[in-house]
């Protein structure tokens, strides 16, 4: 099976890593909380949100849990997917870089004020 | 509703995401409409679901394509450095491979045309068919039944002759068996072309189809023969109507096939004609035949479609229901040229309308000279013109019952008493003899011309094989003019004149009756 290309990393896996550095989530607690960090700009659909899952579980970078039930949700048992050490590496590196580019953004006056 | 569409549109996706995720999804969406209520919040789902369509579906695609590509080695992760992502290139193949690769299904192609071809190669068939193809024409007629027959309109004139001889076929027993005059009729089966033609035949057909050729097997011919045979004892011992002559006509086709009488037939027909012959010797029913169709027979002799009828409704009115002519000629002696006895439910009204521009004829003359024949209804309807009272009329191919009486008289009809002359001619078969046979027993017309057909056409007919089937009388009316009917022998006239002097003779005739 050939990889999914993860460099660099897409936008959407990146914030599918930030959503389960909380917590243990299914695919649509991960949507939700995905359009909560980023105020509603991002909405992942069906396909983007399991194809990204489906390259960051190949990259051993989340892993699936056991299937159960949210209590909030009704009684549908769901997959749940958890962060790994590798991913949560993966995402600081990647917070990291993207710090570094703030920094760059920052220094070349593009950012107006300081939110860094 | 809305997740029936979202799961047909899931199916979208390749195979490999709909295993792994397509349940996944399908509970994503209903939490999403489960939770997303109100116009806006909806038409925002369904524009995130197409946008999310529009970009996910190709990359999945490039996947699932990538993925069938051969695995390389999975790339191991340098150990020490923090996570690193190989993701292979997608090689396109060697060129040399994609050559390879092409040729052999140019190969596989070709050699799989190649066995197809040879498995459905059959050129024995139409070798044969054309053999026969000289001869069909008399004997294919057998049981075809009218409305099928008319796919052809008969054109007027010429072709009038075709048309009711494609009429005549629908006899109720279906039973015409232009074959069954015996030596009249074999002598057109031109016997000088079945030995040439056998020449290019180079085996035998295996469907009972049977001829000997040079260098055929005879194994092969014998069994052919014994199927028919087997087929017609078969018939015969179910249908035919008196059982003790059934079980000697059959012993008779077992001895006569033990003793090879049979092996001596060089055609189809010819075969066809010599079993004919072995029941016949038997049973002396001259309305028991087996005939050969070079033509493949219909199976099961089927009742015909809509279409056909409509296409033989279409070829009656065409042709005026074969009512040639309808005229007064001199002397006031009405004049019918009828080529065949059609269907009377499609030609009631021309038949009557015909009969009644001749209501007030001194005398009339039927023409029959080019009548092949047809439906038995049809004579009665006719002949009831001729009787002022109800008047038997005999039919070998029913039994006797009340349609064996014409339905006379006819309101308004003045013809009851008029004299009745009918033309025949040796072509004037079947439902035609019919008429020309009770009229002239009823001693109700004079018979100008030749001896008929001889075509009783009593038999139902049964098929045996794709090629040969059989007439079986299954009735025994009775006949109260004489022991034989016209089967075979035809009607004799009263005035015997070759065919084309007769509508002159009867006009002497008739002329000389209406002076008296």
């Amino acid at each position: 099976m050939p990889k999914r290309k993860l460099d660099p990393l897409p936008a959407a896996a990146f914030q599918i890593l930030l959503a389960l550095a909380g917590e243990d989530l299914h695919g649509y607690g991960i949507m939700r909380q995905v359009a909560e960090q980023t105020a509603g700009r991002m909405r992942l659909g069906p396909g983007t949100l399991y194809s990204s899952i489906q390259s960051l579980l190949e990259a051993k970078l989340i892993e699936e849990l056991d299937a159960r039930e949210d209590a909030r949700l009704g009684h549908e048992r769901r997959r749940y997917y958890r962060l790994t050490s590798a991913g949560r590496k993966l995402a600081r590196s990647e917070a990291d870089r993207l710090a570094d580019l703030l920094r760059v953004a920052r220094a070349k006056k593009i950012l107006r004020g300081d939110y860094v | 509703m809305s997740e029936k569409i979202y799961a047909l549109l899931l199916r979208l996706f390749p195979s490999h995401f709909r295993e792994r995720y397509g349940a996944e999804a399908l509970q994503l969406f209903r939490d999403r409409i489960h939770h997303e209520t109100g116009l806006f919040p909806r038409l925002r789902l369904w524009f995130d679901l197409f946008t999310d369509l529009a970009l996910s579906l190709p990359r999945e695609y490039r996947y699932a394509q990538a993925s069938l590509a051969p695995a390389a080695p999975a790339a191991a992760l340098p150990a020490g450095l923090s996570p690193s992502f190989f993701v292979l290139a997608e090689k396109s193949p060697r060129p040399g491979a994609l050559a390879i690769g092409g040729i052999l299904s140019v190969s596989a192609i070709l050699a799989f045309s190649a066995l197809s071809r040879v498995s459905t190669h059959k050129p024995r068939r139409d070798a044969s068919r054309e053999t026969y193809r000289a001869r069909s024409a008399p004997s294919s007629s057998y049981t075809q039944r009218a409305p099928q027959d008319a796919s052809a309109p008969p054109a007027p004139g010429a072709a009038s002759q075709s048309a009711a001889a494609r009429s005549s076929a629908g006899e109720t027993a279906g039973a015409k068996s232009p074959s069954a005059p015996g030596t009249s009729q074999s002598s057109m089966l031109p016997f000088d072309n079945d030995s040439n033609s056998s020449e290019a035949v180079s085996e035998p057909r295996d469907n009972g189809n049977v001829r000997r050729v040079p260098g055929a097997s005879k194994s092969v011919l014998a069994a052919a023969h014994h199927r028919t045979v087997a087929a017609a004892i078969a018939n015969l011992n179910r249908y035919y109507v008196d059982r003790a002559l059934a079980l000697q006509m059959s012993a008779a086709l077992e001895a006569h096939e033990k003793n090879g009488d049979n092996d001596a037939a060089a055609t189809g027909a010819a075969f066809a004609a010599q079993l004919t012959k072995q029941m016949r010797d038997v049973s002396h029913d001259l309305h028991v035949d087996l005939i050969y169709s070079e033509e493949p027979l219909p199976d099961p002799v089927a009742a015909p479609s809509s279409a056909e009828l409509a296409r033989y409704r279409a070829a009656m009115e065409q042709s005026n229901c074969t009512f040639e002519k309808v005229a007064l000629l001199p002397h006031n002696i009405g004049y019918l040229k009828l080529n065949s006895f059609p269907d009377r439910a499609v030609c009631e009204s021309t038949a009557k309308a015909a009969m009644g521009e001749l209501n007030n004829a001194d005398a009339i003359i039927f023409d029959l000279r080019d009548n092949r024949g047809g439906e038995p209804a049809m004579v009665m309807l006719l002949a009831a013109y001729l009787f002022d009272h109800p008047e038997y009329m005999y039919n070998p191919r029913e039994n006797t019952s009340p349609r064996s009486w014409t339905q006379s008289p006819v309101p308004g009809n003045k013809l009851a008493d008029k004299s009745v002359y009918v033309l025949t001619s040796r072509s004037t078969w079947s439902a035609a003899e019919h008429f020309s046979y009770d009229l002239k027993m009823l001693k109700r017309a004079t018979i100008v011309g030749e001896t008929t057909g001889g075509a009783a056409h009593s038999g139902v007919f049964h098929r045996l094989d794709e090629h040969f089937g059989m007439g079986i009388p299954e009735a025994k009316p009775i006949n109260p003019f004489s022991d034989a009917d016209w089967a075979v022998v035809g009607v004799a006239p009263d005035v015997s004149v070759p065919a084309e002097q007769a509508l002159h003779t009867a006009l002497q005739l008739a002329q000389r009756q209406v002076r008296k």
